[in-house]
């Protein structure tokens, strides 16, 4: 299969949209984890879905070094309650919906991984729209890329396929620079 | 001893007496000579009060003001002419009541003298009717406008004002108020050409939409109806347009809120579907450990109470958004 990220677009600094459908948007995270991890990156995961324990071992058997990701969990403190952040491995946010954190959270992990190959990888635009308004999380979304843009990282938003309302469609595709659709 | 009539004499009384005018004969100085039956019921003053006497226009017009304007302008009448017609007063009955008179008069020499013969037509019934109509017409809750034979405006109502920003005095008598209100040249043409196709096959149309500029320049959308009305060849056509602005954007909204919550609920479910069954393969992998188990199925439990929170979100949405919803749907999605 090809690659899901072109390489010269990710050297570019590009912003991706990965569209794929719910039955195998996990399997495309693992595969651009793989991908990016091989060309040097180091990714670090924002985790809506699976908490980051989970997540860390499908990573890891299917052969993703984990020394290149470190993840932004919002999943386990919403769910067990307490969690304590591991430096460089992971950092928790108590909840999926508070923008303000992941935003905080967001902007802290970068700078800790400044100088280096990294990229971001969000997991998922569709998980966020249990919580979220689609005009939250366009807001959210709008945030983060000018971010990724100022501190010349790359950064990739996963989303399930299909019924995305247009409007967010819209708005995911002018704040990114390349829409790939996985099916 | 009982006054006798020659034949000539009876029928000009029986005519004066049985007309549903006021007739009323004024000498030189206003005093009535004669004062017919129509004249005693309209007024409420009999004939009896008011002969040989000058002092029924103080009764029929107890304003001071208003007698003296009534007055002046009879006067102006009769410089050049020596009769008036259609001079619309209204006057004070007997019994207080205002009534709309329509006069008109001659005057005549009868052995040298000078007789005025006045005829009062009370029209207050037809001005009613008319104030009454103009007012509904006015007052209506919709753009009303009567346009004629040549094109031009006859009847622009206040809402019709309201809702443009184009007074009467602007629009009235003159054709050119739709170039102002569809100032795209295309788009006038598209929708004069769907006009006279409409009006081609069926003289009238119902709801056709267009939108509007108005004076300030803000977009309205109008549903518009038209009828033909008139006689004898000539025709006006009377257009109604009911400014759908607000339930057309409601509509929007409603429509992209549905798709919203769609979206916020498919997408999610999917989601939810697809990492417990992914769960379920980890599990039996035994690659899980049981507080891993934990906070996966927490997290998914969350999710799904999270989306059943929006769909009762969404459905009380619905029943506010829309009160055109059928009562019976309204039931359903209230529970």
């Amino acid at each position: 299969m090809p690659d899901v990220i072109n390489q010269q677009e990710l050297e570019q600094k590009k912003i991706f949209l990965i569209l794929a459908s719910p039955a195998t948007i996990r399997e495309r995270n693992i595969e651009i984890i793989r991908e990016i991890s091989t060309l040097g990156y180091h990714t670090v995961v924002i985790t809506t879905n699976f908490p980051y324990s989970v997540l860390s071992k499908l990573y890891a058997q299917k052969g993703v070094s984990l020394d290149r990701v470190s993840f932004i969990d919002a999943v386990t403190r919403n769910s067990i309650g307490t969690a304590e952040n591991i430096p460089r491995v992971v950092r928790y946010i108590n909840n999926p919906a508070n923008l303000t954190d992941m935003g905080i959270a967001v902007t802290e992990v970068l700078k800790e991984y400044s100088g280096e190959k990294v990229c971001i990888m969000y997991d998922s635009v569709s998980t966020m729209l249990i919580y979220l308004s689609s005009a939250n999380i366009s807001k959210f979304i709008h945030f983060v890329t000018n971010k990724l843009r100022l501190m010349d990282i790359s950064g990739i938003f996963l989303a399930v396929e299909k019924g995305l309302d247009p409007m967010l469609m819209m708005q995911l595709t002018t704040f990114v620079d390349t829409v790939v659709d996985t099916g | 001893m009982e006054k006798v009539f020659d034949s000539h004499s009876c029928i000009e009384a029986g005519i004066l007496d049985n007309a549903l005018v006021m007739i009323t004969v004024l000498g030189e100085k206003g005093e009535v000579i004669a004062w017919n039956h129509a004249a005693e019921t309209i007024t409420g003053h009999s004939r009896k009060e008011v002969i040989d006497s000058n002092t029924i226009w103080k009764e029929l017009y107890p304003d001071r003001e208003y007698r003296a304007r009534i007055t002046g302008k009879i006067s102006d009448i009769l410089k050049t002419n020596n009769y008036f017609e259609n001079l619309e007063t209204t006057i004070r009955t007997r019994s207080g009541e205002s009534r709309i008179i329509l006069w008109n008069t001659k005057t005549i020499l009868v052995d040298g003298r000078k007789r005025a013969i006045a005829v009062g037509l009370d029209v207050t019934g037809e001005r009613e009717a008319k104030t009454f109509r103009e007012s509904v017409i006015d007052n209506a809750y919709v753009l009303i406008t009567v346009i004629g034979p040549q094109g031009s405006i006859l009847v622009w109502n206040k809402a019709a004002e309201m809702i443009t920003g184009y007074t009467p005095a602007e629009v009235i008598g003159r054709r050119d108020i739709w170039k102002k209100i569809y100032p795209d040249t295309d788009y006038r043409r598209t929708v004069t050409q769907k006009i006279s196709r409409i009006i081609a096959e069926r003289n009238y149309f119902e709801n056709l939409e267009t939108t509007i500029v108005t004076k300030t320049g803000e977009r309205r959308i109008l549903s518009w109806n038209t009828r033909q009305i008139g006689s004898a060849g000539v025709f006006h056509e009377i257009a109604i347009g009911r400014d759908i602005t607000e339930q057309r954007m409601a509509e929007e909204s409603l429509v992209a809120y549905m798709t919203e919550m769609t979206m916020r609920l498919s997408q999610p479910v999917g989601i939810v579907s697809t990492t417990l069954l992914e769960t379920a393969e980890l599990v039996k992998a035994g690659l899980l450990t049981s507080e891993e188990m934990v906070t996966v199925l927490q997290a998914q439990a969350r999710n799904t109470a999270q989306i059943a929170e929006n769909i009762r979100e969404f459905q009380t949405a619905i029943v506010e958004k829309n009160g055109s919803i059928p009562e019976a749907y309204r039931k359903f999605l209230e529970g």
